[in-house]
């Protein structure tokens, strides 16, 4: 079965206006720093099978910001991605993939701030510690932060789910955290979500969980917890098909905030009847 | 002269600067970026700073990532 990207990118504009009549959502928007977003999704670019695929699942994902990679230009290469991004309507972040020192971090993003196409200060810290699992080193992460922020950039650090150094994170001057849920394109959904509600409650910036989403009901659950956002990029690019996977996303992400606003009801052991007995005839 | 771009060795018959070689290789400009010898390079000095041998220069761009 094919998706027609078209009908769905109506369809969704149909639905946003919906929830733009429910003032209590329309103002709930995204702040880091000081930019502000209305969605609550961030996607990466990477592992999408063609570029057209990835232009419309990024599309469907209704996502402003989305995160890219700084690499040497291949002079082999066919196409450069820029060529399916409307620069005018995505908010470019770019990433340290691959960086396993603070100095390689620090040094790859101020090699990026020379690219025209990064338009805001926003930048995606990620300094790797370990090549099997590519868990953070939030130790040079947080030596890493300091310079960069000292340098101006908005540091959107990509860290272990660790409540202390989301808080040393915080102080150091970072506008948001972005812990794990799992590792990076594992698909194991949230692993530790006792640890994600720490952190959201130590840190007053906001906490966006970056990796290990696996599916929409991961993408629900995450934000039902009360995070301010989710990053992910693998279970859209390697979904089955991205297109339908990335629109499951953008509504998961909404349903899960707008759950977690709405405030779930009680939990309770035994039943308790909807329908009232008054005026029951048999 | 003997350059390396990118890891790779090349050969220049005439002097460059940097924007010399980013036209040559038709690069769209906004969105390379230029390191020589690691060291970053501003945009506005690619005119100035004139290539020597056995420079090293790294011409970085975006590529899809999470």
């Amino acid at each position: 079965m094919t998706v027609d990207v078209n009908a769905n990118v109506a369809n969704v504009a149909n639905i946003d206006r919906e929830e733009n009549l429910d003032s209590g959502y329309k103002d709930d928007l995204l702040k880091i720093g000081k930019y502000t977003f209305k969605s609550r999704l961030i996607v990466g670019t990477g592992k999408y099978p063609d570029f057209k695929t990835m232009r419309d699942a990024i599309e469907l994902s209704g996502a402003e910001i989305i995160t890219v990679a700084v690499r040497r230009i291949d002079f082999n290469a066919g196409e450069n991605m820029l060529s399916y991004i409307d620069q005018s309507k995505y908010t470019l972040l770019p990433n340290t993939a691959g960086c396993y020192t603070a100095e390689d971090a620090v040094n790859t993003l101020r090699l990026a701030r020379e690219l025209d196409v990064f338009k805001t200060s926003l930048v995606k810290l990620e300094v790797i510690g370990d090549k099997k699992t590519l868990y953070p080193n939030n130790e040079e992460l947080i030596k890493a932060a300091k310079i960069l922020v000292k340098e101006g950039f908005t540091v959107m650090p990509y860290m272990m789910d660790d409540p202390v150094a989301a808080k040393k994170l915080e102080d150091t001057g970072c506008p948001v955290v972005m812990p794990l849920a799992s590792p990076i394109g594992s698909g194991l959904g949230i692993r530790n979500p006792y640890n994600l509600m720490i952190i959201k409650e130590t840190v007053s910036i906001p906490v966006i969980v970056d990796a290990g989403v696996g599916t929409a009901s991961d993408a629900s659950k995450t934000m039902e917890i009360g995070v301010d956002g989710i990053l992910m990029n693998t279970a859209i690019a390697a979904a089955k098909d991205p297109l339908k996977m990335a629109l499951a996303m953008k509504y998961a992400v909404k349903a899960g905030r707008l759950a977690y606003l709405a405030g779930r009801m009680p939990m309770k052991l035994y039943a308790q009847a909807s329908t009232s007995m008054e005026g029951i005839v048999f | 002269m003997r350059i390396n771009i990118n890891e790779k060795e090349f050969e220049l018959n005439e002097s460059l600067t940097i924007q010399g070689l980013i036209d040559t290789l038709e690069l769209d400009i906004r969105s390379a970026a230029v390191a020589l010898n690691r060291a970053i390079i501003p945009k506005g000095r690619f005119s100035e700073v004139i290539l020597k041998e056995n420079d090293r220069i790294d011409l970085v761009t975006i590529v899809p990532g999470g």
